[in-house]
């Protein structure tokens, strides 16, 4: 998979762009809001994307960077996806995520992929997120990755590719949701033409797989959603989860551990809680384990978790698998598990613990992008093209002094879709795609469209939030508008049956009697008049 | 107190009531027929129309629906018209009510008649209209006297949110949208979190049953009997004769509701149906007791 790419790759390639095909017409897909689009014009633009932000302030719809809150800047054109093109994303999506839920049980059970070889078993205990406290923690149903965000970006061919797996705490689908509402709201013109696959089913989806994945003697499971506190960056998210599926937003502080089982205090005494959604790092989930010094987890969790009286969700250690290490070897891994052929190619990466592969990174550092392997949020990333020769000089230390903590990758140019710049002119941005997906234990369900991040800057490449990208609502278009729903008349359930009891009238509508009464109104008005003549001195 | 101004009170409950409930009714309905064009426009139109007891028009798009329902003063169905009824009552008892009171409706009704609902994009407008109106909610709240025309208003707010909440009922968002129906009619009625906070999962039947009997939430056609309930109570307490045959209405009614069996999917419906009915009765009652004791006097010569 780590083929070195041709030379002829030197010529920059133009991106894939999602509405102009290479030859400059718009694709007809895009027509429709494209016109909707030009008909309101750039300076419809500018009103509606202020209308835009007081909505993402006032409902404060916000992440938090450094020390700032501030929204999640929302595009106004959204993304489209055909169902064609969804179909296959689903289905690459899934077919990932069950090898690599067949590697994490692999890893931390019997090790057969490691006794295989057909991993370097160091590169798996070497990984900074594999944890050795979680080895032999079974899970009630089978899932230590309940809910999962794979990156995946669109090369020069338009081909979908997996940039990055995140199985630990994928973040910003509370933006997909919001993204949905806010452009129904300030912009509900793009969606005359188009039936868009709806995406609110997501919070149910995932409350059911929480509740499916509790200890089984548990018949009335309690959910409970675990946050580092107001001043992470996705805390915003974390109180939307738990509004939407009805359930606690709890801090470390508000639980503790007793006999293996997990309470919460509440000021009707201490109340036990099955499933635990976690939305803070492996590392500080449990003092007595993990990291000593953290005060945002429970102490004792970990056996609670290993006693099988408390899921924890998503699974402790799943950041072996995400590890950009192991991130080459997923094809390899879906053929072995599976024994199919990977549905959604990744992007090209050099193992830089080879040294025939870092040589050849090192001699063309300037064409790759550079990333620390256990790292997200495009933290400590290298981009080739765009650095600093001294920038270039630290890259090429930092691997060859420690090359396990790096990968390197051609840089690919992903798709460009039309966003909304400057003086609401459009313009083409880089996008990529995380679709979320939430494993059930029966069922993967993949939330329509997922989160479109796009870097706002021209020409840059870097997408995430915390780098300065915004985010765009993406449609996942159902072909052909449908007519096929039943009629008025036919949607009668049981309840139609009903007689209405006598003396109820469904049409009559009560109303103020003198508010509306004309003799009185007219009479009241003479007396009016009748005092401005007086006042002004009558004629005659 | 004066009939003519009892009256105006409990209008002026019941138009504040109607506006603020049509507007979040309107822009949930707006947002639903944007969002999921798996029915069709002409009959998501229909439903609400019928709903709200308006004509159908042939209206079949979402734009055009909001501004149907936007409306224009002289049909107090409609949000202008609802808010102009409501000023209209308001100011023939200007000299009774706060001067923050009637500031804040008249800004409401200001912001109509000048054509906010023209503002690019309905969701916006709406939105500030709603704003506007739980400006005056709030202000009755803190600034007016718990006397007898504050019960005349709360009693005309309550049977209206019930009648309301009848309404949002009759729409079934449950079944034209499956899967984002049933959200959307919590949400209308402005109960989606207190629903999800109660643990149950959002389907249909159970979102429908929380809007008729939930025991907390203000919105529950339970808690408005109740609450309407108190309000005769407290109109008694201040001397109001006459008052027995409307206690009798609306405290059946909630009983009713208290003491219901729950009530299978179909069952609800029916519950609904009594419920707009009692409410019904009750405004006859009131009209009777209260503001139209003697008949119209006719002068024979």
């Amino acid at each position: 998979m780590t083929t070195a790419p041709a030379d002829a790759a030197n010529a920059p390639v133009a991106p894939f762009d999602e509405m102009i095909t290479p030859d400059g017409t718009p694709r007809a897909t895009h027509a429709a809001v494209m016109d909707t689009l030009t008909s309101i014009g750039a300076s419809g633009l500018e009103v509606r994307a202020r209308q835009r932000d007081a909505y993402l302030d006032r409902h404060g719809i916000t992440f938090t960077l450094g020390e700032r809150e501030r929204p999640l800047p929302m595009d106004l054109v959204p993304r489209l996806l055909m169902s064609g093109e969804w179909q296959r994303i689903e289905a690459g999506v899934i077919q990932r995520l069950r090898a690599l839920e067949a590697f994490l049980a692999d890893v931390y059970g019997p090790g057969r992929v490691l006794a295989d070889g057909l991993i370097p078993r160091s590169l798996v205990t070497s990984s900074t997120h594999f944890h050795r406290e979680a080895w032999g923690i079974s899970t009630p149903n089978d899932v230590r990755i309940h809910v999962s965000g794979i990156d995946l970006i669109r090369d020069e061919a338009g081909e979908f590719r997996v940039l990055e797996d995140n199985l630990r705490n994928p973040s910003g689908v509370s933006y997909v949701l919001e993204n949905r509402r806010t452009l129904a709201h300030v912009l509900p013109e793009v969606f005359a033409a188009h039936r868009v696959r709806p995406v609110n089913e997501y919070p149910e989806r995932l409350l059911d797989a929480l509740k499916a994945a509790a200890p089984p003697e548990v018949s009335r499971p309690t959910v409970v959603v675990l946050t580092p506190g107001v001043h992470n960056s996705a805390h915003y998210e974390h109180t939307f989860l738990a509004r939407h599926m009805g359930v606690e937003l709890v801090e470390g502080r508000d639980l503790y551990c007793r006999d293996n089982t997990v309470y919460m205090r509440t000021t009707s005494g201490p109340e036990p809680v099955h499933v635990i959604y976690r939305r803070i790092d492996d590392d500080f989930l449990d003092p007595v384990h993990l990291r000593p010094d953290s005060v945002l987890g429970i102490p004792g969790v970990i056996n609670a978790a290993r006693a099988g009286r408390v899921t924890v969700a998503n699974a402790i250690g799943n950041g072996v698998a995400d590890d950009k290490a192991i991130y080459p070897y997923v094809p390899k891994l879906i053929r072995y598990y599976l024994g199919e052929e990977p549905i959604l190619p990744n992007v090209d990466t050099f193992d830089l613990t080879d040294p025939d592969q870092r040589k050849h990174v090192l001699a063309h550092l300037d064409r790759m992008v550079v990333k620390p392997s256990d790292a997200s949020g495009g933290y400590g990333l290298v981009m080739g093209p765009s650095a600093t020769d001294e920038e270039l000089a630290q890259a090429a230390r930092d691997v060859i002094s420690s090359p396990r903590n790096y990968i390197a990758q051609p840089v690919v140019t992903f798709s460009t879709c039309p966003t909304v710049v400057e003086d609401g002119r459009i313009a083409p941005r880089h996008v990529d795609l995380r679709p979320f997906a939430v494993n059930d234990g029966r069922n993967v369900y993949v939330l329509p469209g997922g989160l479109s991040r796009v870097a706002l800057p021209e020409g840059s490449l870097v997408v995430n939030s915390s780098q300065g990208g915004g985010s765009k609502d993406t449609w996942v278009i159902d072909d052909g508008v449908g007519d096929e729903r039943p009629a008025v008349e036919d949607w009668s359930d049981d309840g139609a049956t009903v007689p209405w009891p006598p003396g109820y009238n469904a049409t009559r509508r009560d109303n103020s009697p003198s508010a509306h009464d004309d003799r009185i109104l007219q009479q009241e008005r003479q007396q009016q008049q009748a005092g401005d003549r007086a006042a002004g001195g009558t004629p005659c | 107190m004066l009939s003519r101004i009892a009256e105006s009170f409990y209008w002026l409950g019941r138009y504040i009531e109607r506006a603020e409930a049509t507007v979040r009714l309107l822009a949930e309905h707006h947002q639903l027929l944007v969002e999921d064009q798996s029915v069709p426009h002409a009959t998501g139109c229909a439903v609400l129309l019928e709903a709200l007891s308006m004509p159908d028009t042939g209206v079949d798009t979402p734009h055009e629906l909001v501004r149907v329902l936007v409306g224009s003063e002289i049909d107090p169905s409609t949000i202008a018209g609802a808010v102009s009824a409501a000023r209209s009552n308001a100011r023939a008892i200007r000299e009774s009510l706060s001067q923050d009171t009637f500031e804040a409706l008249n800004s409401a009704h200001l912001a109509l008649s000048r054509g906010i609902a023209f503002a690019a994009s309905p969701g916006v407008a709406l939105h500030n209209v709603l704003e506007r109106l739980l400006v005056v909610n709030g202000v009755v709240d803190w600034t007016m006297p718990r006397d007898e025309a504050y019960h005349f208003m709360v009693l005309g707010r309550e049977l209206e949110r019930i009648d309301m909440v009848g309404r949002l009922l009759s729409i079934r968002h449950d079944l034209l949208w499956p899967s984002s129906g049933p959200a959307a009619t919590l949400r209308a009625a402005g109960g989606l979190s207190p629903f999800l906070r109660s643990g149950m999962a959002i389907t249909g039947a159970d979102a429908r049953r929380f809007l008729v009997l939930d025991t907390t939430f203000p919105r529950s056609m339970r808690v408005c009997a109740a609450d309407a309930e108190e309000a005769v109570r407290g109109l008694q307490r201040r001397g109001a004769s006459d008052s027995s045959l409307l206690l009798r209405e609306v405290g059946m009614l909630r009983s009713e509701l208290e003491y219901a069996r729950t009530p299978t999917a179909r069952e609800i419906e029916q519950f609904v149906d009594e419920a707009r009915g009692a409410a019904q009765r009750a405004g006859d009652e009131v009209n009777r007791a209260f503001f139209r004791q003697h008949g119209t006097v006719v002068w024979s010569h």
